[in-house]
């Protein structure tokens, strides 16, 4: 006992020596390492005597939403001005930009667009401001589901700002309104112009699509421990079914070439049975030939299973070196109010995080399709938690595509995804 | 071994001692700029390749050694992406060479219009790589592309097949796809070794009666070597360090990950600084190695014709 303390100690101090070498290092390179921030957390009321001017920075403004919340806020405010930035035009290339700026402690952004799976890695770096009495004092309005892709370690590090949850795209004239993944293929099967398109690229969308089946197949990644649980009857279940699906047929194999925008494209081609898509896509095919053919329901059920689903969205993180948090904190105060959830919906297209926006007439006129979509978003579940997150996700959805493109074994695969999601866990 | 024959001032004059020294003065502002933008940023990332980041705490670093490449070596992932990536660029290099030194020999007839011609064949290799990788993704789509269309409507076979969903057609897209984008580069170069065999040699062959194919084979491809082997190392050092094509077009599956995409997943979307810099110098070691073996092997005629030159 006494030997390992000693060890343990000795270690201690070497990688504490080593992290002021690096730290120095990185400095005289420019880079700066991040600081834990153990700050307090922002005072929910700092917003109400706030000034100045914010920034706010994300991805490609798509839908206008972004621009549009900063223009309404600076009017609504009077006292704040808001604009945004846009610092990449990939979701991807915008977390690079957000992590290059909060590694340099730059102050350029008070509040980033953060993707729901940043949230851990952005705070256990300490780049992020502590919003955990904000959120509290929000969290009746907004849905819970979505206010757990805020959290890290019991505290909330962001606001939901907007949601996603996966839907099912149907032609009504050929194809039944699906209630079980296992009816879904097998009406999909039947003819070739029934077929089921989703994301089976090798990316992040693909580990999307088969967490959505995993998790209502009542199987999961990690467990509230944060224990390891894909080696299951489950997972294997799950593959097997999608392999099964890619050769009898139900599903094209060109959809292991698809991302979001490819699959729609496919379907818009009316060849296609099923498509599983965000809710972004329901204005598209609106504008398509396809105008008046398509139903929209939630996710499907695994048979003898329930209904689930893997959120997606966006969150409104303040950074810990914001020269105007007061400021940060009245945008997020708008931004989440009933009132502006509505607009969320109606002028932009997305899904609100506030219940009511779902159920107000103006907001079913303009999105039909709110009931089924706040059901997928309810029963939708966060992914995995994990500093090593984009870890995570690879071992996942390498080793799916490695099943699904028949280079790989279901057995093979769920091993491997295992060991890689162990060793990604014990990262340093 | 001697201290005479290393002591350079054995039979060498003073104005040549004082020459030297000038030569060292004068390359000393070009070496020490080479040191700070190449030594440097490659000195930085072979410090941090024998360091773990961490990436669960901010600011914590251990120093490792050489445990990053162990770590590497020892992957399956990175002999995959070493095999994957030399495959492509032999795949990509011999049929770029082989189809430039023919566009080259085109473009060295005299005709009308020439001047244009030779602008015109090289817009392939102005466009961005990203976008022409797009462009050929988007030709290769099942069922909406161009190429898979034409196919199905000649009857021939691939019409129905995911080109980029299967392995060994996802390497075929990306290899034409690089050949493509490269192959004016080579004709380039090629064109210039062409221009420089004087025509007296060609007058020669004629009158000793040579066929088309005799001096083709005996005067044109061996005066062409130092040209060919340029093009063979700029295109090869290229090739092995592909990144944009595979990540454009296939995200890295069915068999196309590169070194350098590897590299990149480390260090960028896992933050793996450390392991990440070990497979970049990784990378960096295996073009190095493969420029000096080509220049040693293959290079002797650039080194005779830089003799005759001086």
């Amino acid at each position: 006992m006494k030997a390992f303390i000693s060890a343990g100690r000795r270690r201690l101090a070497l990688s504490a020596a080593a992290a002021v070498m690096a730290g120095s290092m990185l400095t005289a390179c420019g880079g700066g390492a991040a600081t834990q921030n153990n700050g307090p957390a922002v005072d929910p009321a700092a917003g109400k005597d706030a000034s100045g001017s914010i920034n706010v920075c994300g991805g490609k403004d798509a839908s206008g939403i972004y621009k549009g919340t900063a223009e309404a806020f600076t009017k609504a405010n009077g006292k704040v001005t808001a604009k945004y930035t846009e610092i990449g035009a990939t979701t991807d290339e915008a977390r690079t930009q957000a992590v290059q700026r909060l590694e340099g402690k730059s102050d350029e952004c008070d509040i980033f667009l953060t993707d729901v799976i940043w949230t851990s890695e952005f705070a256990s770096q300490g780049w992020l401001v502590d919003q955990s009495k904000l959120v509290e004092a929000n969290k009746d309005r907004l849905i819970p589901s979505t206010v757990e892709t805020t959290k890290y370690e019991d505290k909330y590090w962001a606001s939901p700002f907007f949601t996603n949850a996966g839907l099912i795209y149907y032609q009504k004239d050929k194809v039944a309104k699906p209630e079980t993944w296992q009816q879904l293929y097998a009406e999909a099967a039947k003819a070739p112009g029934n077929s089921f398109v989703y994301q089976g690229k090798q990316y992040e969308g693909l580990t999307v699509n088969f967490l959505e089946m995993l998790y209502s197949a009542g199987g999961e990644v990690l467990d509230s421990n944060g224990e390891v649980k894909i080696d299951s009857p489950q997972t294997r279940e799950v593959l097997d079914f999608m392999v099964k699906g890619l050769k009898d047929g139900s599903a094209d194999r060109a959809v292991l070439t698809y991302n979001e925008d490819p699959a729609r494209l496919a379907y818009e081609s009316g060849e296609d049975g099923y498509q599983r898509n965000w809710p972004h896509v329901y204005r598209l095919l609106n504008e398509s030939a396809l105008k008046g053919t398509f139903g929209v329901a939630p996710l499907p059920t695994w048979e003898g299973g329930k209904a689930s689903g893997v959120l997606g969205g966006w969150n409104l993180a303040i950074s810990a070196h914001s020269k105007n948090q007061a400021g940060a904190v009245a945008f997020i105060d708008f931004a989440t109010t009933p009132e502006w959830q509505k607009h969320v919906a109606m002028d932009f297209s997305q899904a609100p995080v506030n219940e009511a926006a779902y159920s107000d007439p103006v907001v079913l006129a303009k999105m039909p399709f709110a009931k089924e979509l706040l059901a997928s978003v309810k029963g939708a579940k966060p992914r995995p938690i994990s500093p090593v997150y984009p870890q995570i996700s690879q071992a996942v959805y390498k080793n799916v595509y490695a099943v699904l493109s028949g280079t790989a074994s279901t057995e093979d695969a769920v091993k491997n995804m295992a060991e890689e999601i162990t060793a990604a866990k014990k990262s340093f | 071994m001697s201290i005479k024959s290393l002591s350079p001032g054995r039979g060498v004059s003073a104005r040549d001692r004082a020459e030297r020294r000038l030569a060292i003065r004068m390359t000393a502002p070009s070496l020490i700029l080479m040191a700070l933008v190449a030594a440097v940023p490659i000195g930085y990332a072979l410090w941090l390749s024998l360091n773990q980041y961490s990436v669960r705490t901010a600011g914590l670093s251990r120093f490792v050694g050489l445990e990053n490449y162990i770590t590497a070596l020892a992957s399956q992932e990175w002999w995959a992406a070493f095999g994957q990536t030399f495959l492509f660029a032999a795949l990509s290099v011999s049929l770029e060479l082989v189809l430039g030194t023919a566009m080259a020999l085109l473009l060295n007839l005299a005709f009308k219009g020439r001047a244009l011609l030779r602008t015109v064949v090289l817009l392939p290799y102005a466009i961005v790589t990203v976008v022409s990788a797009i462009t050929w993704q988007t030709m290769f789509q099942p069922n909406l592309g161009l190429v898979t269309n034409v196919l199905s409507a000649l009857g021939l076979p691939g019409g129905d097949v995911v080109w980029l969903g299967e392995h060994g057609y996802a390497m075929a897209v990306i290899v034409l796809a690089d050949v493509w984008k490269t192959t004016p580069f080579a004709a380039l170069i090629i064109l210039a070794g062409l221009q420089v065999i004087s025509a007296e040699t060609y007058e020669a062959a004629e009158l000793d009666g040579a066929s088309k194919w005799q001096t083709f084979v005996h005067i044109t491809l061996p005066l062409l070597r130092p040209a060919i082997v340029l093009a063979a190392i700029f295109r090869t050092m290229d090739a092995l360090r592909v990144f944009d094509l595979p990540f454009v077009l296939t995200r890295g599956a069915n068999g196309t990950e590169s070194m350098s995409m590897l590299a990149y997943t480390q260090l960028r979307e896992n933050r793996l600084v450390g392991e990440g810099s070990a497979l970049s110098i990784l990378t960096f070691l295996t073009v190095m190695v493969v420029s000096v073996v080509y220049i040693r092997f293959a290079g002797g005629n650039i080194r005779e014709v830089a003799k005759e030159e001086q």
